[in-house]
């Protein structure tokens, strides 16, 4: 499957089911139907067996879930009342398109025009409880009819390759990965691996804690899309990574501190296998690694990621040459782990 | 002698997620008295010394290894390490600091001019004598970890401070309980725990896969015995203090009771701690799986997460004694 | 037992976070002529089982309530505390408490006097460094009786109000403990599929604890959580606060789409009225932890809206208890095999 279909199917966080469906076709065709299920967070589990005996368990991991919304209720003139599903600044949001539901309606997110706004208005920052989303209905009951509470709403972005190189598209953080598991399952490799696609990342490392615990792997690499912050002459310390400059390999972040030997051993695989990787120096941020690191009995753990600027808006941008080498690095780690 | 063993833990490199060190101090000062021993993946060092009667329990103490530091993020051109913490690190305490990474290169850290803001993390930068970014690069990496330059030194006749304190002394006192254990009818399982200071995370995984009948946590507590600190109500020199509740967890009552009746039947003195705030490796033993009674004997400690953290060394040996007699008891 | 006796008598027992023993050993005591099976687990946990044949279902709402903990005790006599889950430091001054020493004693929450304070310090709520409890004792008397750790529980006052409103400590969440009871009651001339597990959950307040090691110990194929949520009173915000005259059902992702639907067709087939919450995050509810058991316990949550929460004259309406209660009982009827397929397609 490729990215840009991927990136366009709707998922956000507890809302995967359509994802789910389009993975699960995809992985029981690559891996057998026999190898492939659903766990009960969720998550689809897609085992290869390996060649060979003795070598350890991987579970490569990516999470297929995204940040959206949900919708609480309407106004009575039909505007439909959300909040964000995962973190989303709120200052990203405003003069933006969404689409909402299984059926996909359009709405856009939209805000008293600035010639109605005092200048007091203008300095103030538009908080959820300040914005609605417009489907276009005539009243409350006209807008719960299309939209009842609890119904979910993703960006409206169209995958969209630009510049050289790079592409721009809602859901970069974690389709990259969830592109390259799919691309990673069409081979054997010496040992077991298990592909995990996890829900519910994005409203706080949920469906990995199900998966680490059914999976229970001798050694995880989690595959994320992360924060980039390269652009407009930031200095180097605030960089955490750099599109264009390959896969960032993770020593620590907020959520685990990487074990030692697994991270040098992915560096000197990159470095030999001519792939182009940089360290992630961010250490804020928290992923699914930690999940699979501390269950049950505990697992060497690693996180590769494709730098993703404007990460959590509906406008992502990464360089396609770094989802390449996330792919690469993880295909030689599974070639010699 | 308890004194001999925690000088040689204290001088150990080990910050969160780089343990090693001091799971090969411990192993080497403990390998002849105990059954058996491992490393997990996490870099929990498991020992187990069985115990005689069939029917015992199975006891875990954790006493975490690892301590606070500093892992480097960038490198600049000039050579200067910026750095960001590991655990629970004070920015206000930690300038002008010698600090040393596990390869032995040296560093002196420091915070650049504050223009009017509070220290925070970003202001601090290490100088390991480095003119340029690839000179730096000979010696250091992003990813590597600093900490406060391993030391000790006695403060009369019955104190000691070390960068290192917590939890090192909790460290030789679970090592010298291991030694002194005679034929336990219990079997006691010692586990030399990772990553606590970054938040309790080796234990879980330990805890897990010990699966104790009972589990009792073995760490520093804080202090409120100098000027104008109050709470808790602990003091340097009276005694262990048996934990009733931190922010990780609430004592269950029949590991609690047992080590106040252990103290009591020790003859040794002990305090009641009621912590606002804190965790420690109990916590993961009474979380995991169905639930494990467990508790906490804390070893009072000033200054927690400083260069210079104190304990009273008669402290540790009465904790030392009411373990033995805890063990017996249960 | 009716249900307000219940509640009267469970108020009255004291069940901090961790140190549940006393009202544990009371509540096993009201499921055991319900239940095939009754333990109190290590944690204190009370479980009790009505045996099935079909899904295992674990029905959760927890016994543990928040209080404080003698953290100090002053040369003078007077207890300085810490606070053993949310405990709101400005509901305490001039509270009456028990202290649970040696023996139970009463205490009166104190502060500086109004007078002695200067106006710039009037101004500021009282922290709870600023307060202690007086014990009415000379200090020595106190040392005898009182030592640091031992537990305070807020007062224990049940008054009914009008229109069958009750306002009383911990009606979150015993409340819902009442709940369960009053389904297992209602439960008892039904023939369920289901395996049912009813768990009144320790270690709630302090961090759901007892719902992860409870829900580890029974392994359910699905749970149902109840809790208290907010009932509104003015200036709650809309969306957080509901009325407070039916139960809500909350979506979410913290919380399974198609069980959650089928638990409102039932309500709606059974004409029982309830609300809809939507939880965009964390429900700050055990099905955060239960949840998050072993490989993952997909979960139900099924809120009592309460005036007042964490003071200790929660108020609730007890129609939408018995409602509640209907509700559980017709979904724990329901459940049979079917239940456990199709969840994610």
């Amino acid at each position: 499957m490729d990215l840009k279909t991927l990136c366009e199917i709707n998922a956000p966080s507890g809302n995967e089911r359509e994802l789910r469906r389009a993975i699960l076709e995809e992985a029981r065709g690559l891996c057998g139907a026999e190898n492939v299920r659903i766990d009960r967070m969720g998550n689809v589990l897609a085992f290869r067996k390996g060649r060979e005996v003795g070598r350890p368990h991987v579970c490569v991991s990516a999470h297929m879930d995204e940040v959206g919304f949900i919708v609480l209720g309407a106004t009575e003139e039909g505007l439909l009342q959300f909040r964000p599903v995962g973190c989303i600044d709120p200052r990203v949001i405003v003069s933006k398109r969404v689409t909402l539901g299984d059926q996909k309606l359009p709405g856009v997110i939209g805000a008293m025009a600035i010639h109605l706004q005092t200048d007091k208005d203008m300095e103030r920052v538009l908080g959820y409880k300040d914005l609605y989303i417009d489907i276009g209905a005539k009243d409350k009951d006209d807008a719960l009819a299309h939209c009842p509470p609890g119904a979910y709403a993703s960006f409206d972005t169209p995958y969209t390759p630009f510049g050289e190189g790079f592409v721009c598209a809602k859901a970069l953080d974690d389709r990259v990965g969830c592109y390259n598991m799919l691309e990673l399952m069409r081979e054997r490799y010496p040992g077991d691996v298990t592909f995990a696609f996890l829900t519910r990342e994005e409203v706080g490392l949920r469906g990995s804690i199900g998966a680490g615990y059914a999976v229970q792997p001798d050694i995880s690499i989690n595959l994320e899309g992360t924060a980039a912050n390269d652009l407009g002459c930031t200095e180097s310390r605030f960089d955490v990574c750099c599109p264009g400059r390959g896969v960032a390999v993770s020593f620590m972040d907020n959520s685990s501190v990487y074990q030692r030997r697994l991270y040098q051993k992915l560096n000197r695989l990159a470095d030999k296998g001519g792939i182009a990787h940089q360290p992630k120096r961010g250490v804020t941020g928290n992923n699914d690694a930690a999940n699979f690191q501390r269950a049950a009995g505990g697992a060497l753990a690693c996180t590769l990621s494709v730098p993703c600027r404007y990460i959590h808006s509906g406008a992502s941008v990464c360089c396609l040459s770094d989802v390449e080498a996330q792919y690469a690095l993880t295909r030689a780690f599974l070639m010699n782990a | 002698m308890l004194r001999d063993t925690l000088k040689k833990l204290l001088s150990v490199y080990g910050p969160s997620g780089n343990e090693h060190a001091v799971a090969e101090t411990v192993k080497s000062l403990i390998a002849a008295h105990v059954d058996n021993m491992r490393v997990d993946a996490m870099g929990n060092l498991i020992v187990e010394k069985y115990g005689a009667d069939e029917n015992g329990k199975r006891i875990l103490f954790s006493a975490h290894m690892d301590h606070i530091g500093f892992i480097v993020t960038d490198i600049d051109e000039n050579g200067f390490l910026r750095v960001h913490n590991v655990g629970g690190v004070s920015p206000r305490i930690s300038s002008a600091r010698h600090v040393v990474f596990e390869n032995g290169t040296e560093g002196v850290l420091y915070c650049q001019p504050l223009k009017g803001e509070e220290m925070a993390m970003k202001h601090l930068f290490i100088d390991i004598g480095a003119e340029s970014r690839q000179e730096a690069e000979q010696y250091v990496l992003p990813g590597d970890m600093a900490v406060y330059a391993p030391d000790y030194f006695e403060l009369g006749d019955h104190r000691m401070a070390s960068p290192a304190m917590d939890d090192r002394c909790c460290c030789a006192l679970l090592c010298e309980l291991m030694m002194y254990l005679d034929e336990p009818k219990n079997t006691v399982i010692g586990v030399f725990s990772s990553q606590e200071e970054v938040g309790i995370r080796g234990a879980k995984t330990a805890a897990y896969s010990v699966n104790p009948d009972m589990g009792v946590g073995l760490d520093v507590t804080a202090w409120g015995d100098t000027p104008e600190v109050k709470l808790p109500a602990i003091q340097l020199g009276k005694g262990a203090a048996v934990k009733f509740m931190d922010r990780s967890m609430i004592a269950t009552p029949a590991v609690r009771d047992a080590l106040l009746q252990a103290a009591a039947d020790a003859g040794v003195p002990v305090q009641r701690e009621v912590l606002p705030f804190g965790g420690q490796d109990g916590s993961a033993i009474q979380h995991t799986r169905s639930g494990v009674p467990a508790g906490c004997l804390s070893i009072p400690c000033r200054y927690v997460h400083s260069p210079a953290e104190v304990i009273d060394l008669r402290d540790l040996e009465g904790a030392l004694r009411i373990l033995l007699k805890f063990v017996e008891n249960v | 037992m009716r249900t307000e006796d219940f509640l009267r008598e469970s108020a009255a027992l004291p069940g901090l976070s961790g140190n549940e023993q006393a009202v544990a050993r009371y509540i096993a005591d009201a499921f055991r002529p319900l239940c095939d099976e009754v333990r109190i687990d290590p944690l204190n946990s009370v479980i009790a089982r009505i045996q099935g044949r079909g899904p295992k279902v674990m029905l959760c709402a927890h016994l543990d309530e928040i209080g404080l903990m003698v953290s100090r005790i002053e040369e003078d006599g007077a207890l300085r505390v810490g606070h053993v889950g949310g405990v709101d430091p400005r509901i305490l001054p001039g509270m009456r408490v028990t202290v649970y020493g040696r023996e139970t004693l009463l205490g009166v929450v104190g502060a500086k006097a109004p007078h002695l304070l200067t106006a710039e310090e009037r101004k500021k709520n009282y922290k709870e460094e600023d307060l202690y409890i007086d014990l009415g004792m000379p200090a020595e008397r106190v040392r005898q009786l009182v030592q640091i750790g031992d537990c305070v529980t807020l007062e224990g006052g049940f008054t009914k109000l009008l229109n069958g409103r009750y306002a009383m400590k911990t009606a979150d969440d015993r409340s819902c403990v009442a709940i369960l009871l009053r389904a297992a009651e209602l439960l008892q001339r039904v023939d369920t599929a289901a395996d049912l597990y009813f768990v009144a959950s320790c270690q709630e307040e302090v961090g759901g604890y007892g719902a992860m090691t409870a829900g580890f110990g029974v392994d359910p194929d699905m749970g149902i959580v109840l809790d208290v949520t907010h009932a509104k009173t003015p200036g709650t915000p809309e969306y957080e606060a509901f009325s407070i005259e039916s139960p809500t059902i909350a979506r979410g992702p913290f919380l399974h789409p198609v069980l959650t639907a089928r638990l409102e067709e039932i309500a709606k087939a059974n004409n029982i009225q309830f609300q809809q919450e939507i939880v965009p995050r964390y429900t700050s509810t055990d099905a955060d932890d239960l949840e998050a058991v072993r490989g993952g316990v997909p979960c139900m949550l099924l809120s009592l809206p309460v005036r007042y929460m964490h003071t200790s004259v929660e108020t609730f309406d007890m129609r939408a208890l018995e409602e509640s209660a209907r509700l559980l009982a017709a979904c724990c009827a329901a459940i049979d095999d079917t239940w456990r397929d199709d969840l994610w397609i």
